[in-house]
This record gives C-alpha cells, sequence and structure tokens, in this order.
C-alpha cells in the first residue's frame, strides 16, 4: 500500500498580526496545515493497521520546507519528495495541482493520494479535486471516517445534511476533514531519527514542467488585491469584582441600545 | 538508543554559540530549544556590546541581524512629578566596527540556529528537555518526551531557571535576592519617526535607561532602546523588593503606569505593541553562581548565572556567547582525551576565572547590596530633581543666590548618616 | 453568444445566482443558461425561466444519481464545451465546492471557491473570498478564458418572479458511472435554526466543560432573546450543537445586532463568521486572549460565574 500525502507549509496564522491592513509573516513560524496533519495521521494509521505499506509526503513550497518536513517524517511517512524552486514561487490552485500531479505521476505506484479538505490558509479544497481531475481518479472529499481493505476504500463523509458512506476501488484521491483523528506529536527522538529518511527534492524541469507554466506564471487567477478589511471594535474590557463588572457592561449594551427586543 | 556527541538544552545565545563552535568539528550535536524558534521566548531587552566576543565569533558579525548601533546614550533619573535626563552623543560610538547594538532575540537567535543548523547541528524547535539521565552520578543523556536520548555531553544552556543545573546538583536553593522580574513591550513604529524622535541618522541608534520613581521605591529601573523599526520598552524590578512591598504592586501595571509618564509617552506615541513579555533575570553575579560542571555536564549563560544587572543595565548575552565559545573549547579538548569527567571538564572553569566574564562579575559583586539600597530610587532622584527645579524657576520674589539654593537643599536633604554611607558604599561600584 | 452557465445542486441556491446571473449577463453582454441535472430535473425549468434563465441543458441521466462529483464535472463539462459556456456559476455548497475545482480542471480554468461577493469591474468579473484563514479578503480575477466560481449560499438575494419562458434543450450527455459508490446516506438530525437572520446570538467556545453546561448558555440567550452559536469543536467534533450552530469559516457568517462570544478565544476562523455582528461582546477568564481584541466590551472572568450573574441581571432590568 503506497501513500501519498499532500501537505501544504503554511504560516503558523495565530501568529499572523496585521498592519497597514497586511498581514506581517516575517518571523512567523511555518508549520504544516492543520488537516494536512489529520490526513498525515490517517495515512500512519492504516498503515500501522495493514502492518505494512509506505507513505511519502509530497509538499510544494519555500525552502524552508526542508526543515518543516522533519516533523512529518518524524511522525511516520517514510520519505518526502519537496517541490522546492523559485519557479513555483506564486503557485495558486491550479499551478500547484499541476506540479504535484506531475510528480505523483513520476512517483507512479500509488495506490490513496491523502489531502486536507482546505488548506488552513487558503481552504479552497481545490487541490483534492483537481489532482483527481488530473490523474483520472476518484474523489472522495470531507472524510470523517476511511477504512482500506482488499483494494477499496470505504469512508463517511461529512455534507450538510447526512453523513454519506461511499466506496470506490483504489487507487482514488481522498480528502479528510478536521474531525477524522487527532494528530499524534514527533518526539525529539523521533525527529532525530527522521533525519536519516530519504528527502528529495525536484525542480520544475525534473518534473517535464517549463518554469513558466508553474508558479505565478502558471496561475489562473490573478489577485488584484488582498488585505484585512477594517474593523475597529471599541475594545472595552471590564475586569474586577463581579457585580461591577456585570453592571458596567448591562449599562454599555443599553447605552448601545442592543438590549431588549 | 539514540547517542549523540552533545546534546545542548536551549537554543538561546549561550547553547547556540556552543553549537556553531562545535558544529564545524564534525560532532552529532543537538540544540533542543523548547520554543516555536531560537528567540522566540526571548525577553532580552536590550543591546550587545561586541568588542568581548568580536574575535569568538569572527565571521558572525558582518551578515547577522542585529538593530541599530547606539550612538546616544540617556539616563533619566525619575522624580514623582519632574526628571532630569543626560545624554551623552559620541563620535567614538559612531565608529565601525562599532562597539554596541540593539538586538531583537527574537530575529537575531532565529537567524543564529539557522547559521547552526546550516553548519550541520540539529536544533530542534518546539522540544522540551524534562530531565537528564544520571548513572553513577554521571549525566549520559536527557529525556524528553519521554525518550532518552544519549550523549558524551549535555550542555546546560537553559536559562536563568535552569532546571538542568538544578537536576544535576549543581544548583542548590535559590534566593529572591538573586533575581528579579522584568516585562519588555516591543512597540513597532515607522523607522522616520524613529529616527526624527529621536534625533537618529541611518542606522544609528539610542539607550535610554531609567531610574527612581518608577520603580516606587524598589530595586529596579526602565530601559528603551531604538531598533530599525521598533522600540523595546521594558522594566525590571528585583523580586525579593515586590515581595517585600505593601501595598503589593503589579509589575504590569507598573509597566502601565512608566508609559504613561511624561518622558516615556511622547517616545512611543502612535505605535502599535506588538509584543509583550515577561521573564525573571538574574541579578545575583558572582553570588548565586552554581558550580560550573560534573561528571558529563556544563553550565552556560543564564544558567550559570552570568548576568549582571547594574541598576538599569542588564548584562548577560557577551556572558552567554562567551561561555558558550568557553564551553565548545572544552568539549573539543575532552574529545581529544575522550573523557568527560568532571576533572577533565574542570577546565571550563578555569577558562571562565581567566575571561572578562568572571572578572566583571567579581568586580561588580557589592552592586547588589547597594542596589538594595530604596534611597537610590526614591529619595536621589527627588533631591537632584528638586534642586534643579528650583534653580531654573523664577518667581514674584526676587532670585536668591544659586549656591545658597543648593547649599540649603543639600543640607536639608543630604547630610545624614545614612546618605553619607551610602556614598562610601557607592564607591564600591 | 457567450454563456453564463448556472447550476448548484440546490434549486434554492441555484435561483440566487440566476437571479444575479441577470445583471452579470447584460453587463458582460451574455445569454444566461442553467444545467438541470438528476431526478425531476425537466419538472424545474420553470421555476428556472422565472427567475431569468434564458435557456435549461436538461439531463436525468442514470449516472447523476445519487451525486458525485465525477459525474456532475463530467455533465457540466460537456454542457459548456458543446455550448460555449465562458462562466460558470456555481453554489459553494460542499457538493459545489469540491464539483467546481473538478469541472475547472477539465476546462483547463481558473476557479475560485467560496465567493462571497462577485461583481463586474472593468467589463471582468471579479470575486471576493477569504484568505489567510480569515485575516484577509482577497479579490480575484479568473484569466483563463473559461471561469469557474463557487459561491457561497446567501450571498445574492433571491429576485422577483416574472412571466418569462426560455428554451429547454436536452443535455445529450455520454456519461460514465461513476467510480465512487454511495452506499448509504444516514440524514443529521437537522434543527430549524437560521443563525443568519438572528437578530442576537450567544455563542459558546470550548470554555465549556461539558454538554450538560449548555444550559447555562441557553439561559443567557433566552433572556437576550438570542440564538446560540458555537465553534468547531463542540459542532463537528463532539456533536455538543449541531452545525448549523458553527459560526465561522466553515461556518455560519452572522450579522446580529449583538454578538456575545463566551469561552472562545478568538481564531481567526472563528472571528470570521462575527465579523458583520454590531456590537460584540465576549467573556473568557484568560484577560490575554485574542477575542478581546475583536470586541467593543470584554469581561474578564469565568464563564461559570459571569453567566449566571449576567443572566440575573438581565432578568431584573
Ligand atoms: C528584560 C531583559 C532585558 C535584558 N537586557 C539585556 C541587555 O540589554 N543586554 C544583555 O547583554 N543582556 C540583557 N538581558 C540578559 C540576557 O537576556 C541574557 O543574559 C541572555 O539571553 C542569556 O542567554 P542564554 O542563552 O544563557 O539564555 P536564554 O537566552 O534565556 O536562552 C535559554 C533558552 O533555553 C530554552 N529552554 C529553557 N528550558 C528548556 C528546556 N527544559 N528544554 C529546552 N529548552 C529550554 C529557553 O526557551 C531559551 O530559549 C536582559 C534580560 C531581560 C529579561
Ligand atoms: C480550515 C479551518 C476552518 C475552521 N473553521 C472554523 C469555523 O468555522 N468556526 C470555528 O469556530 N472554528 C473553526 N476552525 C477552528 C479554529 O481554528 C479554532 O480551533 C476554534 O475556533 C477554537 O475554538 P474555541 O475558541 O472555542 O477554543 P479555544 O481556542 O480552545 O479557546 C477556548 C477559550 O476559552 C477560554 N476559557 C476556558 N475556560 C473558561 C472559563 N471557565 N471561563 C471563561 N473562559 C474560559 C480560554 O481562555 C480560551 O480562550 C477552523 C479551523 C480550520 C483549520
Ligand atoms: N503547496 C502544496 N503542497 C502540497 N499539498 C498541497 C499544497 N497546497 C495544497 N495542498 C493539498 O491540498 C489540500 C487543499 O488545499 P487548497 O486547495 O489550497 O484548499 C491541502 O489540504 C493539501 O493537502
Amino acid at each position: 500500500m503506497n501513500i501519498i500525502v499532500c501537505m501544504k507549509q503554511i504560516p503558523d496564522l495565530q501568529q499572523i498580526r496585521i498592519k497597514e491592513r497586511k498581514p506581517v509573516l516575517e518571523g512567523v513560524p511555518l508549520i504544516f496545515g492543520d488537516m494536512d496533519k489529520n490526513a498525515l495521521e490517517e495515512a500512519v494509521r492504516i498503515k500501522e493497521k495493514m502492518g505494512t505499506g509506505k507513505i511519502t509526503v509530497l509538499a510544494l513550497g519555500p525552502a524552508k520546507l526542508k526543515d518543516t518536513i522533519k516533523e512529518a517524517l518524524a511522525i511516520g511517512a517514510d520519505e518526502a519528495v519537496l517541490l522546492i524552486d523559485p519557479a513555483f514561487a506564486g503557485s495558486d490552485s491550479a499551478a500547484t495541482a499541476k506540479a504535484l500531479a506531475k510528480a505523483i505521476q513520476k512517483m507512479g505506484g500509488y495506490d490513496l493520494i491523502l489531502c486536507g479538505e482546505g488548506s488552513t490558509d487558503n481552504y479552497s479544497g481545490q487541490v483534492g479535486p483537481r489532482l483527481a481531475e488530473l490523474l483520472d481518479l476518484p474523489q472522495i472529499t470531507y472524510v470523517r471516517e476511511l477504512e482500506v481493505a482488499d483494494g477499496k476504500i470505504k469512508a463517511v463523509r461529512n455534507m450538510e445534511e447526512s453523513f454519506e458512506v461511499v466506496e470506490a476501488d483504489l487507487p482514488a484521491v481522498v480528502t479528510v476533514a478536521a474531525e477524522i483523528n487527532t494528530p499524534r506529536l514527533a518526539s525529539l527522538k523521533q525527529i532525530l531519527q527522521a533525519a536519516r529518511k530519504p528527502v528529495q527534492t525536484w525542480t520544475p524541469a525534473d518534473l517535464g514542467l517549463a518554469g513558466d507554466a508553474v508558479g505565478a506564471k502558471g496561475t489562473a487567477v490573478e489577485v488584484l488585491s488582498n488585505l484585512a478589511p477594517e474593523t475597529a471594535r471599541k475594545q472595552v474590557v471590564f475586569k474586577g469584582e463581579l457585580d461591577e463588572v456585570i453592571g458596567n457592561l448591562v449599562d454599555a449594551l443599553i447605552k448601545e441600545g442592543v438590549l431588549g427586543r | 538508543m539514540e547517542k549523540m556527541d552533545v546534546v545542548i538544552v536551549g537554543g538561546g545565545l549561550a547553547g547556540l554559540a556552543t553549537a556553531y563552535c562545535l558544529a564545524d568539528e564534525g560532532l552529532a550535536i543537538l540544540v533542543a530549544e523548547k520554543g516555536d524558534f531560537p528567540g522566540s521566548k526571548n525577553v532580552t531587552g536590550g543591546r550587545i556590546y561586541l568588542n568581548p566576543v568580536r574575535d569568538l565569533f569572527p565571521d558572525l558579525w558582518d551578515e547577522a541581524p542585529l538593530e541599530r548601533h547606539v550612538v546616544r546614550e540617556r539616563l533619566t533619573m525619575i522624580a514623582e512629578s519632574s526628571s532630569t535626563t543626560v545624554e551623552l552623543r559620541s563620535d567614538r560610538f559612531d565608529q565601525a566596527p562599532y562597539h554596541s547594538f540593539t538586538i531583537l532575540r527574537a530575529k537575531f537567535d532565529r537567524w543564529f540556529g539557522d547559521k547552526v543548523a546550516e553548519k550541520g547541528a540539529f536544533v530542534i524547535p518546539k522540544s522540551k528537555v524534562d530531565d537528564l539521565v544520571i548513572q553513577g552520578g554521571r549525566v549520559v543523556g536527557i529525556v524528553a518526551d519521554g525518550d532518552e536520548i544519549y550523549a558524551d555531553v549535555v550542555v546546560a544552556a537553559d536559562g536563568v531557571l535552569s532546571l538542568m543545573a538544578e537536576k544535576a546538583g549543581l544548583r542548590k536553593g535559590r534566593e529572591p535576592k538573586h533575581y528579579a522580574v522584568s516585562v519588555k513591550e516591543v512597540i513597532e513604529l515607522p523607522r522616520q519617526t524613529i529616527e526624527d524622535r529621536f534625533n537618529l541618522e541611518g542606522n544609528q541608534g539610542l539607550a535610554q535607561l531609567f531610574f527612581g520613581a518608577l520603580t516606587k521605591g524598589m530595586m529596579g529601573g526602565g530601559f528603551l532602546y531604538t531598533n530599525l523599526e521598533s522600540i523595546s520598552l521594558g522594566l525590571v524590578v528585583g523580586i525579593k523588593a515586590l515581595m517585600q512591598r505593601e501595598p503589593k504592586l503589579e509589575v504590569h501595571q507598573m509597566m502601565e503606569d512608566f508609559k504613561q509618564r511624561p518622558e516615556v509617552r511622547p517616545l512611543i506615541k502612535g505605535g502599535e505593541v506588538v509584543e509583550y513579555s515577561a521573564h525573571v533575570i538574574t541579578e545575583g553575579g558572582i553570588h548565586a553562581m552554581p558550580k560550573l560542571y560534573g561528571d558529563g555536564i556544563l553550565v552556560v549563560g543564564d544558567a550559570a548565572g552570568f548576568g549582571l544587572n547594574m541598576l538599569m543595565t542588564v548584562r548577560g548575552m557577551e556572558y552567554a556567547l562567551a561561555s558558550g565559545a568557553m564551553a565548545a573549547q572544552t568539549i573539543k579538548r575532552a574529545r581529544e582525551k575522550n573523557d568527560f569527567s568532571a576533572a577533565t571538564l574542570s577546565c571550563y572553569e578555569q577558562l571562565v576565572r581567566d575571561s572578562f566574564i568572571y572578572k566583571e562579575l567579581q568586580t561588580f559583586s557589592h552592586v547588589l547590596n547597594v542596589l538594595e539600597n530604596p534611597r537610590l530610587f526614591n529619595l536621589y532622584p527627588k533631591v537632584f530633581c528638586d534642586l534643579l527645579e528650583k534653580l531654573m524657576w523664577i518667581d514674584k520674589e526676587p532670585k536668591q543666590k544659586l549656591s545658597t539654593t543648593v547649599l540649603q537643599e543639600l543640607r536639608g536633604n543630604l547630610l545624614n548618616m545614612e546618605t553619607i554611607k551610602d556614598a562610601f558604599s557607592f564607591l564600591k561600584i | 453568444m457567450a454563456e453564463i452557465l448556472v447550476f448548484c445542486e440546490k434549486d434554492d441556491v441555484a435561483l440566487e445566482l440566476i437571479s444575479k446571473g441577470k445583471e452579470f449577463k447584460s453587463a458582460l453582454g451574455m445569454s444566461l443558461a442553467a444545467a438541470l441535472l438528476g431526478q425531476g430535473a425537466a419538472g424545474k425549468a420553470d421555476d428556472y425561466f422565472a427567475y431569468g434563465a434564458d435557456r435549461v441543458y436538461v439531463s436525468e441521466d442514470a449516472a447523476l444519481v445519487p451525486f458525485t462529483a465525477e459525474a456532475y464535472a463530467e455533465a457540466l463539462y460537456q454542457i459548456a464545451q458543446r455550448h460555449g459556456a465562458e462562466v460558470l456559476l456555481l453554489g459553494s455548497t460542499k457538493r459545489g465546492k469540491e464539483l467546481a475545482p473538478r469541472v475547472a480542471q477539465k476546462l483547463e480554468a481558473g476557479c475560485i471557491t467560496d465567493a462571497n461577493s462577485v461583481r463586474v469591474e472593468d467589463g471582468q468579473l471579479v470575486a471576493d473570498r477569504y484568505a489567510f484563514g480569515g485575516n484577509t479578503v482577497a479579490t480575484g480575477a479568473i484569466k483563463t478564458p473559461q471561469k469557474v466560481i463557487a459561491v457561497m449560499p446567501k450571498t445574492f438575494a433571491l429576485g422577483a418572479r416574472e412571466a418569462k419562458k426560455g428554451e429547454v434543450v436536452d443535455a445529450a450527455l455520454s456519461l460514465k458511472t461513476p467510480r465512487t459508490r454511495v452506499v448509504e446516506r444516514k440524514e443529521k438530525a437537522g434543527e430549524a435554526v437560521n443563525l443568519e437572520e438572528a437578530e442576537a446570538i450567544v455563542c459558546i467556545g470550548r470554555g465549556l466543560e461539558k454538554k450538560e453546561d449548555l444550559r447555562i448558555v441557553e439561559e443567557l440567550a433566552r433572556v437576550l432573546g438570542a440564538e446560540v452559536g458555537c465553534t468547531k469543536s463542540l459542532s463537528t467534533d463532539w456533536g455538543w450543537l449541531s452545525e448549523d450552530r458553527l459560526v465561522g469559516l466553515s461556518g455560519k457568517k452572522v450579522s446580529p445586532r449583538l454578538c456575545v462570544s463566551v469561552g472562545i478565544s478568538g481564531q481567526i476562523q472563528y472571528t470570521v463568521g462575527i465579523r458583520g455582528a454590531r456590537i460584540t461582546v465576549s467573556i473568557n477568564k484568560d484577560e490575554n486572549a485574542p477575542i478581546f481584541a475583536l470586541s467593543d466590551y470584554g469581561v474578564v472572568g469565568n464563564l461559570y460565574e459571569v453567566l449566571p450573574r449576567l443572566t440575573e441581571k438581565l432578568k431584573s432590568l
């Protein structure tokens, strides 16, 4: 069983602050997206359960990936393929999916491709379905329970009004929802040991892609602006003796005219 | 079994310096840092003096992400409703190689960590070391996330409250008097505003220290450093004084009051607080030093108590860097002998004793007692500011001779046994 | 003539898209069509015409029942290619959101999902969506000749019905049996709650220790005349409240007069959902919780002490 897990490196959103309506990324730690970690965890569980298999993490992004990947390898991936090249910079979902698909084809021999339901920063949910189309595979999205046996998968999907149980033959693309599992944390020892696991870095040329077919040049959507909305809240904070605090709050709400129906 | 040559606990300056100096030797080195990245939890003011450490790390300083080189030094004495500031501006300070820089550790340590990793060491963030592995009285490894990781030698570089030194039995007990608490904010302002507000050009910087009424009679003081695009503003208060004080005061409230002082408010106006942090500082100097080595272990930087607080200048970064270099030197020697016993590692203490670290700590060893004197924070700033205020004031009445005013003020406030005793104690600094 | 092609498996959303599509149609000089796919599709045509569709493509092909992204993507692809659709306006429901990128990939087109505003600027369609986890709003324009935009439900208002007729076209699809097989569908216990319309909302987060304690939250909500909303764990992970009550990036974006966030830290994926509230109040025991910076009024305190007292005080008014 060969599982490929697609993981996106993103800035830790909890540490982002906004300055002049733009996010400040300098100094913000880079991590893998939440649901991508769920996807990896699921792969590790499948492998544990089956007792055999290989997990490859595939990630496209800036050079810092070489650091970030250590944690994924420590958690249980067997090897990693990193798509790192200046030409990849500025990829959107379409350009990312194109490069990831080429990499997956180059690797070959896959049974299951796992993605997050959406990346933690963009949450656009495009890469999984686009990969499925590019590789001509069935797609199963929003998965909260997954079972793999006899070359088949069975999944429970979390839809708006229902839980939908679906089946497909492998290979397939599956995108997982956050509730599928709780990802484990890597221990220091596992991180040290992971240093011996193979990591390959591929460029557009390795994928047979021209430099202008990938990254910013290969995008399908032009971003015209990307700014934080202006929200000015009053930020009045009451603390101290409870009765007084509640009195103050209620007075303020009365003045604002938001009490009463 | 996971075995490294050297495990360093703590990726601050001391730990990273140790790793940096050893990494070239092709050793398997692990730096375990509990923060999100090296420097992520650091509170340092700060400013660093390069002369003591420049030659220890010759390749480091050219591209190091330092902030501004300090050319203006201000000292502000604060009384309740007045203050006096003296300022030194010096050409000498403005000549390369510059003697001191302001520094943001979150930036610097992260970069330093990357450098160390480039040289082949493992710098692993988000990993907290919980314990040492001690076998037959010697330290042979560490425990993290329940796993044991072995090493020929462990370097305790885990900062001021070093758990490792304690676990190794090198530090026995602590005294509140040897520690201070501090809070610091980083306040972002446009580069140009900083330069206009503080009379700076290009990468010139300013350091300003405050003492007096802001600590309400307690040992401590305030600091302000200009970074490239922010200001570091902070407050240091002795823990003992804080514990003894009635009614109790909250340090963060003191910080708020400090920011509202007319001496400070206009300097930070319009800035956005982008970081707030609190930390403990060693004040103890030579008195608070643990044993510096044991079988299989060395203690460096703040963990070893290498810090000096002279009222409002906190120093520790040069000591951290230099002690790291000395620990590395010691480890290289121990490897040659393939002997990591206390006997071999003891040469680390000798290196420290022969260096500026120990000498400075010794020279200023009386500082703490002097600094505990509350008059330094309430009486003297007040007397001095009152005197100047009177000298400068013109009233309806004819002004009296300046010398008369001076004498009256001094006689009234300063000529008594206590203050004379103080004068002698200050001479010891 | 180039076409705008509308599709959503939920007819109410599709009709919202058609209502707005009329505007795009005249601004872009295109005609407005819709795809009606699956069981009972043909019977819906008149509704679609009444809201403004010029033409509908109908298929009740067996491969389209039940819904699979694979079959629906192929269906839309065939219709778009045969009839020259330049713009595909889909609903960003869960199904729409997995469908849109797959069709887009077939068309080698750019795609924007979760759009919460779409408009014509300088003769081209631009769409807004949240980015950076909700920290920012990204405005994008699709560069490829064909464009796929999946729009969040309720982004556009339903227009007025008109007595209008249009053309019914047999989509004449050739579809393969989809490779994913739906084995079973377990309906969720639905709840009639509409947070988007609520005048006041009390949202509860992970500060709540156990499900039984919801009672104190509901009591406060009652005196405020508010609905109860929640953060992610309470609905998707723990199932204490239904997903209709989830507020945030993957839940509802609400705009009440008053929104009270209780025991919620204020991570961006939640706060993006309450941006539209007129007055925001938060109650949290950690005075450094980021939620306070995004609140008009904050109370630092334990929710187990604050809520009962606040409820009591409000009752006494
Ligand atoms: C407010 C303030 C202002 C200061 N101003 C100045 C100044 O202007 N100039 C100056 O020279 N000095 C200043 N100092 C002192 C200076 O910060 C320290 O002397 C210096 O940082 C010491 O470096 P270090 O590497 O020994 O310790 P630290 O920099 O404290 O590094 C210790 C590291 O160990 C990590 N750690 C701790 N425990 C563990 C564990 N169990 N497992 C893994 N990692 C662990 C910590 O996260 C930390 O990163 C100031 C200090 C403070 C608090
Ligand atoms: C792609 C993506 C989409 C997401 N979409 C959503 C979404 O739509 N909606 C959503 O909510 N989340 C969403 N999340 C999850 C989100 O990132 C946060 O994990 C979630 O909002 C946190 O919920 P919380 O504030 O309740 O919990 P926490 O962050 O755990 O905060 C709990 C708070 O309660 C306080 N507290 C604890 N006890 C008490 C007490 N006794 N009294 C008072 N206060 C107390 C604590 O101080 C703390 O601040 C999404 C995440 C991702 C990656
Ligand atoms: N740059 C990337 N590298 C690897 N995987 C990615 C990348 N971007 C997105 N993915 C995968 O695609 C999923 C959906 O991403 P998105 O389409 O951006 O919402 C993520 O959860 C990842 O599993």
